[in-house]
């Protein structure tokens, strides 16, 4: 089925770990290379976020997203190579132009820490199902409601996609353009703008009325058909590194 | 006490002027299969949507008289209440689907999770569901990716699973090709077995006569006529209310074939094919009483 | 009118949706049935241009579907789809109706007369100035259907027609469709609803996987029970009704049924 997820199905311990674990990953991937600005910590970071991605088998997944990200990065490294404003040390010269290390060293980091959050972000997009997610945020205390939204956003819009489809064909089938060229496909566009959003509101009022007979607003605690994923060290995992950005910061302090 | 008692029902959508239910009165026993006919605006959408209470506290508008459902009073309980007693399935059933489950299992579990059904129970009654709308083979599916019909019997199973008195259904076949249609119907009939009480708005003539203990008659809001399926099919003045009776009707009628020892006629097929016979049969023994004082 | 040859179509590679389908279509009305996934949208997206044969020719009116846009193919084979609302987007109906003929080039004045002329032909004349959206599912299917008659293409198709009409739409849609039969058109429709495709068309094409499995007058096709049983489709209930009472001919219409039956024997 057409389906914007991400999510890779694979078999691995990282699959395993519960979607909360995975966001206080993040959390602390992005904390860490704050608290401690040097350059050692931004690799490291970096390197965990890829061995991990590596453990839930995805790695090859990542590999396009990441590439592109690094992509842009290298474009960055080049900038701040030849002119960040710290230059002294020329590492070599290109023609007449100098290239300098502080600004090498200091695009690195940014590279560094950009790929680390990228990764970390990874390991819960493409390791964690989208309703796994959600539904561990709303029993965490997020409202059903924008649980709801934020898990049926995956299916109806694919759902979306193809009824502009169905409109696009019964326009072309009255003699409407719709073929060829960039201008052609502009003024096509408009048009179907007034269906595609009538028909969806439609939608939306049947579908508030089936949500509601289905008891979407029945007020009271709510149960879950699947058991809550826990996994046996994720609170060990989350208070590790809670005491991981602790000491961190303490580091900071005293040194 | 009825298990669907509703008095005097009335009422008005806002910013409208003309009455969408008009004084309907009406009762029906527990377990039984109503069906409700009538032309496009006759009021059946509005009438089914009266049952669950979204009309009036969904649509708001003017509202008089009363529904209740098992001594309850729908417009004081409010839908929230009511969907514990009364399900209802709509026409299409691709906005039926909620959109946020994976799976035609996790669908279904939608409506108990809301009503806070401890886990073990949920899967009892998912089970069960899944069983008697004969959708088992597709639990894992994704529910986008089913057809027409197995879609809307995933609708219904959503609905049973939470275990109303009534379910009603607003022409939850209108939109499904005959094969889709009769899966549908079959369903609805295992349903009407288990006891459930079943409100069938439906435009298929023949399938609610075949299945239907009483047929509601709508018209302009008011209820015109609320008996068995001969009788309401054998009115002559059926066509001024928008409505064909089934087709077997319609022939016996113009060619006089009654039902036996009754004034109305066949509606199904079967009774169409008896009503033959004992025509038949009536009119060999006439000749042959005939021959036979010939021979005297 | 049309003719296709040896026409293959598959949205994936490998899984053939049809199967080498040859037919040709007359000026008869002619219905298309089949169970679900049959083929039968398929092969009327083809014939519309809206999906090109993987192998084959469709050839509408002399001209062959690949060698156009499908709306350079739109003056000349009209599609009425199955729901209104993915079709109708203007804001009143005369709009709506005049869009087709506007986008033929018509000039305005003409295209209004030929909107106003299609839009008397389903009886809504005397709704030219109200939001199609207004209207109900039933209204919004005679605006649509109205919306192609006014494009006067020498073909028009119609995808289920009788879908959410009570008796009187349904009547209403055969008279349209008897009307613009006279008037020298083909019209074809995919439909489920046997009894009406009993009563109204002449011809009729019977789909099962992806080929023609029956394609005759629809009183012959009709009375195949076999091999519509196998297509997974029912006779009409009034041709069940006659084959019961043992008339040796098939019937098609309750009218037929009534006077076959008052006949002496």
């Amino acid at each position: 089925m057409k389906s914007m997820s991400l999510y890779v199905e694979r078999e691995s311990t990282v699959h395993h770990i519960d979607p909360i674990t995975k966001l206080v990953y993040i959390a602390a991937a992005i904390a860490l290379p704050i608290i401690l600005p040097s350059l050692h910590t931004a690799w490291i970071c970096m390197l965990i976020s890829f061995v991990i991605l590596g453990m839930g088998r995805v790695l090859t997944r990542s590999l396009p997203i990441i590439g592109f990200v690094g992509f842009i990065l290298l474009t960055v490294v080049i900038i701040q190579g030849f002119f960040h404003v710290g230059n002294e040390t020329v590492l070599f010269r290109l023609g007449s132009w100098p290239f300098y290390e502080e600004g090498l060293l200091f695009a690195m980091g940014i590279t560094f820490r950009a790929l680390n959050i990228v990764g970390a972000f990874l390991i819960l997009v493409l390791t964690t199902k989208p309703s796994d997610l959600v539904e561990s945020l709303v029993r965490k205390g997020l409202s059903p409601r924008i649980g709801y939204v934020l898990s049926s956003v995956f299916q109806i819009i694919p759902q979306m996609m193809a009824t502009v489809d169905t409109i696009t064909d019964a326009q072309r089938s009255r003699g409407m353009e719709t073929e060829g060229k960039l201008m052609t496909r502009i003024k096509a566009f408009l048009p179907l703008i007034g269906p595609v959003v009538l028909s969806s509101l439609i939608d939306t009022k049947e579908r508030t009325l089936a949500l509601q007979v289905r008891g979407f607003n029945v007020k009271g605690s709510k149960t879950f058909l699947n058991e809550e994923k826990m996994y046996r060290y994720g609170s060990a995992m989350r208070w590790s590194m809670l005491a991981i950005v602790i000491g961190a910061v303490i580091w900071r302090v005293i040194a | 006490m009825s298990l669907i008692e509703v008095e005097h029902l009335k009422y008005r959508y806002p910013a409208t002027e003309k009455l969408a239910l008009n004084d309907i009165s009406l009762t029906a026993e527990a377990g039984e299969l109503i069906g409700i006919v009538g032309k496009n605006t006759a009021g059946k959408t509005t009438f089914c949507q009266a049952l669950v209470g979204l009309v009036p506290h969904f649509y708001k508008g003017a509202y008089g008289g009363s529904v209740r459902i098992g001594g309850m009073d729908v417009k004081e309980s409010g839908v929230d209440e009511t969907i514990r007693k009364v399900g209802i399935v709509f026409q299409n059933p691709f906005t039926q689907v909620t959109g946020s489950k994976l799976t035609v299992y996790e669908e279904i579990a939608f409506g108990l999770e809301h009503l806070g059904i401890a886990r073990q129970d949920m899967m009892e009654r998912i089970d069960h569901a899944l069983h008697l709308l004969d959708i088992e083979a597709y639990k894992d599916r994704a529910p986008f990716d089913l057809s027409g019909g197995q879609m809307q019997r995933m609708a219904i199973a959503s609905v049973i699973a939470m275990r109303p008195q009534v379910i009603v259904l607003d022409e939850p076949t209108s939109q499904l090709d005959p094969q889709g249609s009769e899966e549908v119907f079959r369903a609805i009939q295992s349903l009407s077995r288990e006891g459930i009480t079943v409100i069938l708005a439906e435009h298929k003539m023949e399938k609610l006569a075949a299945y239907a203990d009483r047929i509601a008659l709508l018209h302009e809001g008011m209820l015109i006529d609320y008996d068995t399926p001969s009788r309401v099919f054998s009115r002559s003045d059926l066509a001024e209310y928008g409505v064909e009776a089934p087709i077997y009707t319609r022939v016996c009628q113009a060619i006089g074939f009654r039902m036996l020892d009754m004034d109305t006629y066949p509606v199904t097929l079967e009774e169409a094919q008896a009503a033959y016979e004992a025509q038949h049969s009536a009119i060999s023994a006439s000749s042959q009483e005939e021959q036979g004082g010939r021979y005297d | 009118m049309i003719k296709i040859q040896d026409v293959c179509f598959g949205y994936n590679e490998g899984q053939d949706v049809l199967q080498g389908l040859t037919l040709e279509f007359d000026q008869r009305t002619t219905a298309i049935i089949g169970q679900n996934g049959a083929g039968k949208t398929t092969l009327v997206k083809l014939l519309k241009g809206l999906l090109k044969p993987t192998g084959g020719d469709i050839w509408v009116a002399g001209v062959n579907s690949k060698d156009v846009t499908v709306a350079q193919l739109a003056g000349k084979i009209g599609l009425v789809f199955q729901n209104p609302n993915d079709q109708i987007f203007k804001r009143t109906v005369l709009e709506e109706v005049m869009f087709g003929p506007l986008n033929m080039k018509v000039e305005t004045a003409a295209a209004k007369q030929q909107a106003l002329q299609a839009l008397e032909m389903v009886g809504l004349a005397d709704q030219t100035d109200v939001n199609p959206h207004d209207l109900g599912l039933s209204e919004k299917k005679l605006i649509s259907i109205a919306s192609i008659v006014a494009m006067n293409t020498d073909i028009i198709i119609l995808d289920e027609p009788t879908i959410a009409q009570d008796a009187a739409g349904k009547r209403r849609i055969a008279q349209i469709i008897e009307q613009l039969s006279q008037e020298g058109k083909l019209v074809m429709t995919i439909l489920h609803d046997m009894d009406f495709v009993a009563a109204h068309f002449e011809r009729t094409i019977v789909m099962n996987r992806g080929k023609v499995v029956l394609d005759d007058k629809t009183r012959e096709v009709f009375s195949h029970q076999d091999l519509l049983r196998e297509a997974c489709l029912d006779t009409p209930y009034v041709t069940q009704l006659g084959k019961q009472w043992g008339l040796p001919e098939t019937v098609l219409t309750t009218e037929e049924l009534i006077s076959a039956m008052k006949r002496p024997r």
